[in-house]
């Protein structure tokens, strides 16, 4: 009614006007409390249209609310003794939760807050403890206040440590992305470029590109921890795809540990994707391995050019020797489908082994 | 084989690959529209009510299942054809399961994408060779579970798959299985409602580990 106070605090709390007013009232009648918060309260609160009140404002309202609090202990009955020390407390704990609202330095006021909580403790102590129980009191007392006021300031540290951190791998993982585009996609960019007419040579670039971009993007489709068949696969259909200027779609499910004879089919893989990079005409050739523990299967498919294999001359070494032979030394099959104009299927088959 | 024109929507947020896509697809095909977001999509999708959704499985406002999830409960009729250069068994697995009707690489060529969008939009599941070795990795044999109807690949899918995962067709699937093409495309079908309802464990389990790496 006199400043507008009591609605600006009910509003600011969400309550009715009234319920404040009469609060104020009664509170008038402890001691004068209640006048003295009336004044806190409107030192605190900002003027109509303003955004904050200046900070000597601020303090003088935060000064004064904690002397009306003081008053209406007092008011209450409570003994002398408890109130100032209260009071002392009761400060401290004000400062160190809005020392940035007040515009102090952060350090400064929880250094002046964990003074003001200290000399409460101490005082009350004082005051109200005789003998030897002080001596066991006194430091525990001490260590809870100081925890209350440099608790919340140590707890933020610590988070404002760890927001730097990851502000800090953020960077690096941009940087290591800048690099790594510049060392690779960039540089590829300006070969294609350079030679934008040889078709042939740009796919084959492009290709190598993006196995690369994808080795580093989908990490878990690599499970080939190196030394696995799954990436000795994905590796020499890469070789076949580098050499011939094809595409090599590995398909795969499951995987097997690279031992000798799983390395024999290996070898035979990379022959049979190499014949069909050279003679079967097509730019795609489809490789699909199916391992698990006990068998392992591997085909290499072209839709191109196809051939008989019965008319195969002793010529295709190739076959005879580094795919059919490869495999029978290690106990597996080799098996070639064709048929001049149906594209041509080898199928490598590895059972389990028989020792 | 005389086609129906089919009436397609193209999502994607790459300008360069939807021209790309616009040149070329065969002449029974007819792009109504385009969209670069999950935003622009689910609204015009629902206008324009096409046969297929052409559908960029990374969009920068969320995924292809996103525009899925909001389109299908008021369009049952539209179907979803997703697309991507992702190799991540969870994006892929992840937008059949919101209700794809088939996967394809974006390498793929333009004439396998309008037979994809053809076979799409009369019903049938495509599958490229990649998402059948996803999906056999996924139901890898394991215990029987509480619905082994669901749950497991009968024998026959399990061939299909495996065939369409070394690079073959479904008409080269029919004929080497002396199965009619139309038996090959129930067979996929099966396999895509299974992949979609299946609660199996290995699955959820396989996602899981997979989304972990």
């Amino acid at each position: 009614m006199l400043a507008g106070v009591c609605s600006g605090v009910a509003k600011a709390l969400g309550v009715d006007a009234t319920l404040v007013r009469l609060t104020t009232a009664l509170l008038a009648f402890a001691s004068g409390a209640g006048i003295v918060a009336y004044f806190g309260a409107w030192s605190l609160l900002p003027e109509p249209g303003e955004q904050a009140p200046s900070r000597r404002r601020r303090m003088a309202g935060v000064v004064l609310l904690v002397w009306s609090v003081v008053l209406a202990l007092r008011g209450v009955g409570l003994a002398g003794g408890l109130v100032g020390p209260l009071a002392l407390v009761g400060a401290g704990l004000v400062l160190a939760a809005g020392a940035v609202s007040f515009g102090l330095g952060e350090r400064r006021a929880r250094l002046a807050a964990a003074i003001l909580v200290v000399a409460g403790v101490v005082v009350f102590l004082g005051e109200n403890t005789r003998g030897s129980a002080t001596t066991l009191l006194a430091p525990g007392a001490v260590a809870v206040a100081l925890l209350l006021v440099l608790g919340p300031w140590a707890f933020r540290l610590a988070r404002e440590r760890d927001a730097e951190r990851a502000a800090r791998i953020r960077t690096q993982e941009r940087e290591e992305l800048a690099a790594r585009v510049h060392d690779s996609v960039l540089q590829t960019l300006a070969l294609i470029q350079r030679e934008p007419n040889d078709a042939r040579r740009v796919a084959t670039l492009a290709r190598r590109q993006e196995r690369e971009l994808r080795a580093w993007l989908y990490p878990d489709r690599e499970p080939a921890a190196e030394g696995t068949l799954a990436d000795a696969v994905d590796t020499a259909a890469a070789e076949i795809e580098e050499l011939h200027g094809v595409r090599v779609e590995v398909v795969r499910t499951g995987d097997a540990p690279l031992d000798e004879r799983t390395r024999a089919l290996v070898l035979a893989a990379r022959e049979a994707m190499a014949n069909a990079s050279k003679h079967s005409g097509v730019a795609e050739v489809s490789v699909f391995l199916d391992a698990d523990a006990k068998h392992v299967a591997l085909y290499v498919r072209d839709r191109g050019s196809g051939f008989d294999p019965e008319a195969v001359a002793g010529d295709r070494r190739g076959i005879t020797e580094s795919i059919r032979g490869r495999m029978e030394r290690v106990g597996g099959t080799a098996r070639i489908v064709s048929s001049p104009g149906e594209g041509t299927e080898v199928e490598l088959m590895l059972p389990e082994a028989a020792s | 084989m005389s086609r129906p024109l089919r009436r397609v929507l193209l999502v994607d947020d790459h300008d360069l690959f939807r021209a790309g896509v616009r040149s070329e697809l065969g002449p029974t095909v007819e792009i109504v529209g385009e969209a670069g977001s999950v935003a622009e999509a689910v609204p015009l999708i629902k206008e324009l009510d096409p046969d297929v959704v052409l559908l960029d499985v990374h969009l920068p406002d969320g995924g292809g299942q996103a525009v899925i999830v909001q389109v299908a409960p008021e369009r049952p009729g539209v179907k979803f054809l997703a697309l991507s250069v992702s190799d991540a068994a969870e994006d892929v697995i992840g937008v059949i399961r919101a209700g794809a009707r088939g996967y394809v690489t974006k390498t793929i060529s333009g004439a396998e994408l309008t037979e994809a969008i053809h076979r799409i939009a009369d019903g049938d599941a495509v599958f490229s060779p990649r998402l059948a070795g996803f999906v056999l990795d996924a139901f890898r044999s394991g215990e029987a579970t509480s619905d082994p109807e669901l749950d497991q690949l009968t024998a026959r899918e399990r061939e299909v798959l495996q065939l369409i995962a070394r690079g073959y067709r479904y008409k080269e699937i029919a004929a080497r299985l002396h199965l009619s093409a139309r038996t090959v495309e129930s067979h996929v079908s099966s396999v895509l409602r299974k992949l979609q309802l299946s609660n199996r464990n290995e699955l959820t389990r396989w996602a899981a580990q997979r989304r972990l790496i």
